[in-house]
């Protein structure tokens, strides 16, 4: 096959849900794009995310890879930028935070011990307007509510695969789209992910970039 | 051998229907020799003894079979030799000078992409227009069906009007990537390809002509479409029109800014694309900002988690 690889489509997920996506599909082979399997089993290699971009700081002075922490209305994702996404980092040097952004990129996960963390690789950052977030949260809450009928009938493979592993449970799901969606109704959003869950990513990360290889999040 | 046999038959049976009596022998023993010795692909092959026939027989050029003409839905094995009436919907960008013309034909029953070779010397196609596409070939690229026009091709223009299949799509999506050559660009007043630091692929080194698009990748979460928006579109959007595209890059000393300038405004949003589906493309018909969600439709969603 010299075929050249379609283009991945951007999946729409909430953070809440990418945030869970740990389990990450064996690949093919080198040159074969990198899924995970979301809770809500979909496959995903790229997604499309509308966001206010909280924080973004070099990870170490001068490393040129920086960290950005990136939230909806259902929790906040992290992810790293570096001079392997051009695109991305000349757009994210000129961004001061807070700020509403798209972004494209890809899914990544890393394993710091027995947990597994998963981070965005954005491949373009655009600061956009409110109202693309808007059309963004409802997009997302429609495609989450599919993946959630999509569980309920459990005739998927990949649906199975998400069962066995994540054995979610919907009704939490449920909640992630119905408060999405009412925070475009004016409602502040209440609760997102505990403070120490946040500590503990920022803490994990930093005691190990050491001697890790930052490739292998912020390459292909 | 079996195979031979099969040729055999084919090439011996169509000129019975033209009433020639063909010697079955001399067009195995010729088949062999350039299948088996010569190794020459069977097209090849085939033509080389029709061509030898036609010369030995004395058999008039016009009488010669012509390829069967087919519908494009039905144009699904590659090695074919078919000949086609069909609408020229778009014409790409070619940047390999092998290439004459590249694009994307249609009928009533679907669309295929078309490669003119420049070896064929054929005549320009263009845009809209329609033609009856005399003994192309059926080829698979990538996974998808296209016909070649070579040099034993023939491309006549026709006074018919061939409609195209009602394939027109509505699609919400996000363009969520801009690809190069997008932005002001220079084409070849030749051939209106795009060039590329100012060589054209067939060209070479010429004058070029200023034009504006973008070639972006349009995404709804399910599938991808690859659009391509023209200057009206672009206007349209942005409010940047060529005129403004040229001020905005002499002013900043540098073509590029323009893109940048466009995708400040474009990328990572939503719009909706009506247009028709033709191969990875989606031709560009109407495009506009999504700008906001309808209160109702949230409350519908709502409704479906109560």
């Amino acid at each position: 096959m010299n075929a050249i690889r379609r283009r991945e489509v951007a999946r729409r997920a909430f953070a809440y849900e990418i945030n869970r996506s740990t389990y990450r599909f064996p690949r093919e082979d080198e040159k074969s794009p990198a899924y995970v399997l979301t809770p809500l089993g979909i496959r995903v290699n790229r997604v499309f995310m509308v966001g206010a971009l909280l924080d973004k700081e070099e990870i170490k002075p001068d490393s040129g890879i920086w960290r950005i922490r990136v939230s909806d209305p259902t929790s906040a994702v992290y992810g790293y930028v570096g001079r392997f996404q051009p695109d991305a980092l000349e757009s994210l040097m000129e961004i001061d935070v807070p700020e509403l952004v798209a972004i494209v990129g890809k899914v990544r996960t890393f394993e710091v011990g027995a947990r597994i963390f998963v981070s965005l690789r954005p491949e373009n950052i655009s600061p956009v307007e409110s109202y693309v977030r808007d059309y963004w949260v409802y997009e997302t809450a429609k495609h989450t509510i599919e993946r959630i009928k999509a569980m309920e009938r459990k005739d998927d493979e990949d649906v199975k695969l998400a069962w066995q592993i994540y054995n979610p449970n919907l009704d939490e799901y449920r909640a992630i789209v119905k408060q999405a969606l009412l925070s475009l109704k004016g409602t502040v959003v209440e609760g997102g992910e505990e403070e120490e869950e946040i500590q503990e990513f920022e803490e994990k990360f930093e005691f190990e970039e050491e001697e890790w290889d930052l490739s292998d999040i912020l390459r292909e | 051998m079996e195979r031979i046999e099969e040729l055999t038959n084919q090439i011996v049976n169509q000129f019975a229907e033209l009433g020639y009596e063909i010697n079955r022998d001399e067009v195995i023993k010729r088949l062999k020799l350039l299948l088996y010795e010569f190794k020459v692909p069977e097209g090849e092959a085939v033509r080389t003894v029709r061509n030898w026939i036609i010369k030995e027989y004395g058999i008039p050029r016009e009488k010669v079979i012509e390829a069967p003409l087919v519908k494009i839905k039905d144009i699904t094995k590659s090695g074919k030799w078919v000949s086609l009436k069909a609408r020229v919907v778009q014409i790409w960008d070619s940047s390999s000078p092998s290439v004459s013309q590249v694009g994307l034909v249609g009928d009533e029953t679907g669309m295929i992409k078309f490669v003119i070779w420049a070896k064929s010397g054929k005549n320009q196609v263009e845009e809209g227009k329609c033609y009856l596409f005399k003994n192309v070939v059926t080829d698979s690229f990538q996974g998808r069906m296209q016909i070649n026009v070579g040099r034993t091709s023939d491309i006549i223009e026709i006074d018919e009007e061939i409609p195209l299949p009602p394939r027109e799509i509505e699609v919400i999506g996000s363009l969520v990537a801009i690809q190069q050559n997008s932005g002001l660009i220079q084409r070849c007043e030749h051939c209106h390809r795009v060039m590329t630091k100012g060589i054209c692929p067939i060209h070479g080194k010429v004058r070029g002509y200023d034009d504006l698009r973008i070639k972006g990748v349009l995404d709804d979460g399910d599938n991808i479409y690859e659009i391509i928006l023209n200057e009206d579109n672009i206007k349209e959007l942005t409010g940047i029109d060529l005129e403004k595209a040229k001020q905005i890059a002499s002013e900043r000393l540098d073509r590029n800014a323009v893109l940048s300038e466009l995708k400040k405004m474009i990328l990572g949003r939503y719009f909706k694309v009506a247009g028709v589906r033709g191969g990875r493309y989606l031709l560009v018909e109407k495009v506009e900002k999504i700008s906001g969600v309808n209160a109702d439709d949230v409350d519908n969603l709502l409704e479906v988690l109560a």
